[in-house]
């Protein structure tokens, strides 16, 4: 409810009073901003020039039945989402391209064109984003009249083999399968002795259509689907997607169910910030740090087991509030199990800080310039480690967040140290967090009936997960099951940063530029 | 026979293990590496994390498998040397698990390379996953009268 994001819908009514272009204040997000084809990227200059920090959040593109729909959200500094609307027809569906106002819009147009068909014109890249090499050319699964049944699937190209066709370039394919990758993707680093000269990322080895899957499946089996799109940070995608829900059905979750939330949210980020702390020392040869740090990170499953009675996907949150209650006889034992992990803190911080081998490493290494990061829409600790101050957290508080305390994170030098040293900060936030959440925890239920039956509506939502900024919009139509479900996940906003970063680097530090940036894959392609 | 005897030995008590991702949500994948670290350390049963396929003598493959990881997931199956083991870890890989039936998903490993071993489970526990792998290898003793037993 901050004041700028008031001005920013003033400026847009003001600007717009007298075109076709319609504003609706409160809507999806902040505001809704009627466009069409040719007047989107109007709005969208205006929205850019008001403030440097507006950015795409995401890119929804909806099959409307008649015509498709191709919604643009617009994360403004600190008043949330703007959304403009513009809608294509079905039959050779083109619009033009955002991504040279705002470099970080490729991606997201990549996936509309690929899951949808939307043609974006004048956007750079082109091919395959998610769906596989061999996926046929005239078929787009979220359309609703998309046959997935026996799908004839093209021949496999061996995508391998092309020469690139420069000489003193070589191509160095990392992956589907390598040791420096836990997931199943491919980037082909183009080298020039040792520097790296291009890189082209080939994602969709994780990608399931869950977003297609959500459409057929309950609300409520969706909180199962969401939470497994990633391990690492289910119990965010299930807060935003039960968050979204409740907006719809405009419920209001009782003060306990929003503090349980909380801790289950802060213990996600903990686990996820050693794991990746840990996984940056595996990548740059320091593993002694990598067996430290998993051994810390065991007591945080410990206690995810302890309040949910489950270590890795939590299934504790639900529409109207949380499954399990937390018992008060485990509060003190929880309580013990943080302190003895605050208690190494300052260890690990002294090597983050100071150990030499570690900073000829990562100082200097994948420098993202804060101008970079916002100008390709960089979320997350990535974001923050080049000085860029968003953290939905404080920017548009969600469950208990708006009333603990708590600091955001920023680095300025915007190299792998940098976006590390934040993580490694932020796990003491956290630690903060759930202490002074155990403290203060309301008393009350720990959960409501929400109405059985969800009615017609859409809503946005925005959680900070461990990565970043993940954005939901579901679309209800007052059936059972939802219309649309659209994902944003912070990796996928981030990759960009790798394929600038990389460039012009030494190939030896791609890892540790890699990993820096906490690359979730099956988020990613979903 | 020494030989055979000593080739079985060597196998049983140090098998290698090649992890692949075929499309998991890294929920099996995280745990796979816990159980590398301190807490599980399942290095005190021989067992060791190899990268290269060619290396490896059990894989543990997680995830429902994709359309765009299938081929590859054969062409690492191809590339061990025999004798060799694939163990299915977690719901996805042993059926698909909550992704059975999308488009983009072939419903477990089994419909890609033979599997020896399936640990279900959404993730499994760490346990789980150390029982599973020792039951195969248990599974690879020849079986023991009870006389043979009592010479030894």
């Amino acid at each position: 409810m901050s004041n700028t994001a008031i001005d920013i819908v003033d400026i847009l009514q003001t600007k717009f009073k007298d075109t076709l272009v319609q504003v609706q204040p409160a809507q999806l997000g902040k505001a809704t901003v009627l466009a069409n084809s040719s007047t989107h990227r109007d709005v969208l200059k205006v929205l850019l020039e008001a403030d440097e920090r507006t950015a795409v959040s995401a890119i929804t593109g909806i099959d409307l039945i008649t015509t498709i729909g191709v919604f643009y959200h617009i994360r403004t500094a600190k008043g949330g989402i703007i959304t403009i609307k513009t809608e294509v027809p079905k039959e050779g569906p083109r619009i033009n391209t955002i991504s040279d106002l705002i470099p970080g819009a490729a991606f997201h147009e990549m996936e509309v064109a690929d899951l949808l068909g939307v043609v974006f014109v004048g956007n750079p890249s082109s091919g395959r984003l998610v769906l596989p090499d061999n996926w046929p050319d005239d078929v787009f699964p979220l359309r609703k009249d998309a046959k997935l049944d026996n799908l004839k699937m093209k021949d496999a190209p061996s995508g391998e083999t092309e020469p690139s066709g420069e000489t003193n370039t070589v191509k160095i394919i990392v992956g589907p399968q390598h040791p420096a990758l836990l997931e199943p993707e491919k980037f082909a680093l183009k080298v020039e002795g040792e520097i790296v000269k291009g890189v082209e990322p080939r994602i969709g080895y994780v990608h399931r259509g869950v977003e297609k899957a959500a459409e057929s499946r309950t609300y409520l089996q969706d909180v199962y689907l969401v939470e497994r799109i990633c391990g690492i940070c289910n119990t965010c995608h299930a807060s935003c997607f039960v968050e979204t829900v409740e907006k719809i059905l405009k419920t209001e979750v009782p003060p306990r169910a929003k503090y349980i939330r909380t801790i289950l949210l802060e213990l996600n980020r903990l686990h996820s910030h050693l794991l990746t702390l840990g996984h940056a020392g595996l990548e740059i040869g320091y593993e002694t740090l990598f067996q430290y740090f998993w051994r810390d990170r065991e007591p945080i499953m410990d206690i995810t087991e302890i309040i949910t009675g489950n270590r890795v996907i939590s299934s504790s949150l639900t529409v109207g509030g949380v499954r399990s209650d937390i018992n008060e006889t485990d509060i003190p034992k929880i309580k013990t199990m943080l302190a003895n992990l605050r208690k190494r803190l300052p260890f690990y911080k002294r090597i983050y800080a100071d150990e030499p081998s570690l900073k000829m490493r990562m100082r200097n290494v994948g420098t993202l310039k804060r101008a970079d990061a916002l100008a390709l829409c960089i979320v997350g600790p990535t974001a923050r480690g080049s000085g860029v101050d968003i953290d939905v957290r404080k920017d548009e508080p969600y469950e208990a967040y708006g009333e603990i305390p708590f600091k955001v994170i920023t680095r300025d030098s915007g190299d792998t140290w940098a976006r590390m040293n934040v993580r490694m900060d932020e796990v003491e936030e956290s630690i903060n967090i759930i202490e002074y959440a155990l403290d203060h925890l309301p008393t009350g239920p720990f959960r409501v009936r929400a109405p059985r039956v969800v009615p017609a509506g859409e809503a946005v939502n925005r959680v900070e997960a461990p990565r970043g900024e993940l954005f939901y919009y579901v679309k209800s139509n007052g059936t059972a099951y939802p219309e649309r479900v659209k994902v944003r996940t912070p990796t996928f906003a981030n990759i960009p940063a790798f394929l600038k970063t990389a460039i012009g680097g030494n190939i030896a530090d791609v890892p540790a530029n890699f990993v820096s940036l906490d690359p979730c894959f099956s988020c990613t392609d979903r | 026979m020494g030989m055979a005897n000593a080739v079985l030995w060597s196998r049983l008590k140090s098998p290698w293990v090649l992890h692949f991702n075929s499309g998991a949500c890294n929920g099996c994948d995280i745990e796979v590496v816990a159980l590398l670290t301190p807490k599980y350390d399942v290095e005190r049963f021989g067992i060791k994390l190899e990268p290269s396929p060619r290396h490896a003598d059990v894989l543990l493959v997680t995830g429902s498998v994709t359309q765009q990881c299938a081929e590859r997931l054969k062409r690492i199956y191809d590339q061990m040397p025999e004798p060799k083991f694939v163990v299915a870890i977690g719901a996805c890989a042993c059926a698909g698990g909550v992704f059975r039936g999308n488009y983009n998903v072939l419903n477990g490993v089994d419909q890609v390379i033979p599997v020896n071993a399936y640990i279900p489970g959404c993730p499994p526990k760490p346990e789980a996953i150390i029982d599973g792998v020792v039951k195969l290898l248990n599974s690879l003793k020849p079986e023991k009268t009870a006389r043979e037993g009592k010479k030894k």
